[in-house]
């Protein structure tokens, strides 16, 4: 039976650890409760931007509206290149979270390495990035901070890159793959082909072809263009603020259970020093009862 | 007359969503009301200010930045980057919501002359509330 001693230091270091853990839920609740805020607002925004784009690619593909050469929205068959951009956390102890991103990620990867198609990885998130480093996987580039303050102007510079070499033809696709709140319990792996915009959720009906889609003529192309930068920037913005209410409700739940364990294992550390306890004081007794007898 | 379903967001919420009677929007090539019916449209704003004529004919203002509209039969939605609405319960609030909208419209209007007729139209919605 373990020494009195080794089982109290024991206790006082798991409870010690309780009281971290126990911080660090709380402090992850009180974040969270802004970051879900700030992603709930903006998660209206974002549904109908993707929805106006939708519609204007189905309508593109449905009533073949003709002279609109804008090379993201159409369909590229045999793609060479594509950028795969994902978003994970900074910091870990935050159970399961990063992990699911960079498995999607690695499995992405292998899949258009199966079909020989050539990736250029671009992370956002320490824990992401350091992963594949240290697994020898090339990254065209990395910000690191960006994830846990997101920044409109940052992210907005950051994907600038991907919608230009898309339109110059370096890349055939991107996706955004990150994994997003859906509530405090749960997150949801999003794996979003934000380019070419996909017209598959559009339904091509009769009423849709009757009503032509109608833009200003003279500047077309420009506002397709405009439009389509907005629509990749904000797509990546709300990426971020999605991911980190994410990151804290994962923390959260993660932070819950190492409080629990925690408690769990000073219960049973007690009744083992109660035990080696009980044991020493038996011990003690019989070595006088003992005594007393041999003095008779 | 008739009313057609509004929806104006922003990425901080929604700040119009309801039945309006016209919209009146500053569009890349100049200004243009929509009224119910309208044909589908989908177009590009400007910075400046929309228009809204409410059910009870009162007409409310907003300032923009940057917008996306998409028009069609039955409804009409607005994307925004940026908006201050110009509205409140009472004098006090209305003259915060002009002083916010006019600093909104100083950081995102690149000339002198924009800025100069926008705030006159923000002034005069303002002056009508009161």
């Amino acid at each position: 039976m373990a020494n009195l001693k080794d089982i109290q230091r024991q206790i006082k270091s798991v409870s010690n650890t309780q009281k971290t853990t126990r911080a660090m839920k709380l402090v992850s609740t009180a974040k969270l409760r802004r970051a879900e805020e700030l992603a709930s607002r903006s998660r209206l925004y974002a549904q109908k931007m993707n929805q106006v784009i939708a519609e204007i690619a189905g309508r593109i593909e449905c009533a073949k509206v003709g002279g609109i050469d804008n090379r993201c929205f159409h369909k590229i068959e045999s793609p060479k290149m594509v950028d795969i951009v994902f978003v994970t956390a900074d910091k870990g102890l935050c159970g399961g979270f990063n992990i699911q991103t960079i498995k999607a990620v690695s499995k992405l990867i292998k899949e258009y390495k199966a079909q020989n198609v050539k990736v250029r990885l671009r992370g956002i998130g320490k824990k992401g990035v350091e992963f594949f480093k240290y697994n020898e996987v090339e990254l065209f580039d990395a910000v690191i901070d960006l994830s846990s303050k997101p920044e409109k102007t940052r992210s907005d510079s950051f994907i600038r890159t991907s919608i230009l070499d898309f339109k110059d033809g370096k890349i055939d696709a991107l996706h955004i793959i990150y994994n997003g709140y859906k509530n405090m319990l749960t997150q949801e792996l999003h794996i979003n082909n934000i380019l070419p915009i996909d017209t598959t959720k559009f339904e091509c009906s009769e009423e849709t072809d009757r009503s032509m889609l109608e833009i200003e003529a003279q500047n077309e192309e420009n506002m397709l263009d405009s439009l389509v930068n907005k629509y990749v920037d904000y797509n990546l913005y709300y990426a971020l603020i999605d991911s980190v209410a994410a990151e804290h409700s994962a923390r959260m739940q993660a932070m819950d259970t190492a409080t629990n364990n925690a408690k769990e294992m000073v219960k049973s550390l007690n009744v083992e020093f109660n035990k080696a306890r009980q044991a020493a004081i038996t011990t003690e007794l019989i070595e006088i009862i003992s005594g007393v007898e041999s003095m008779k | 007359m008739e009313t057609f379903r509004l929806e104006i967001l922003t990425p901080n919420g929604e700040i119009y969503n309801g039945s309006a009677l016209s919209v009146v929007l500053p569009g890349e090539e100049g200004e243009f009301g929509v009224l119910a019916h309208h044909s589908s449209l989908t177009t590009l704003l400007t910075s400046g200010v929309v228009d809204v004529e409410k059910e009870d004919r009162c007409v409310e203002s907003i300032v923009i930045n940057w917008g996306v509209v998409q028009v069609d039969e039955k409804k009409v939605i607005i994307l925004v980057e940026g908006a201050a609405p110009i509205r409140g319960e009472n004098e006090a609030e209305i003259a915060k919501a002009l002083e916010d909208a006019k600093m909104f419209i100083k950081d995102i209007a690149d000339s002198s002359s924009a800025i100069a007729s926008v705030s006159a139209k923000i002034e005069s919605a303002a002056q009508k509330l009161i």
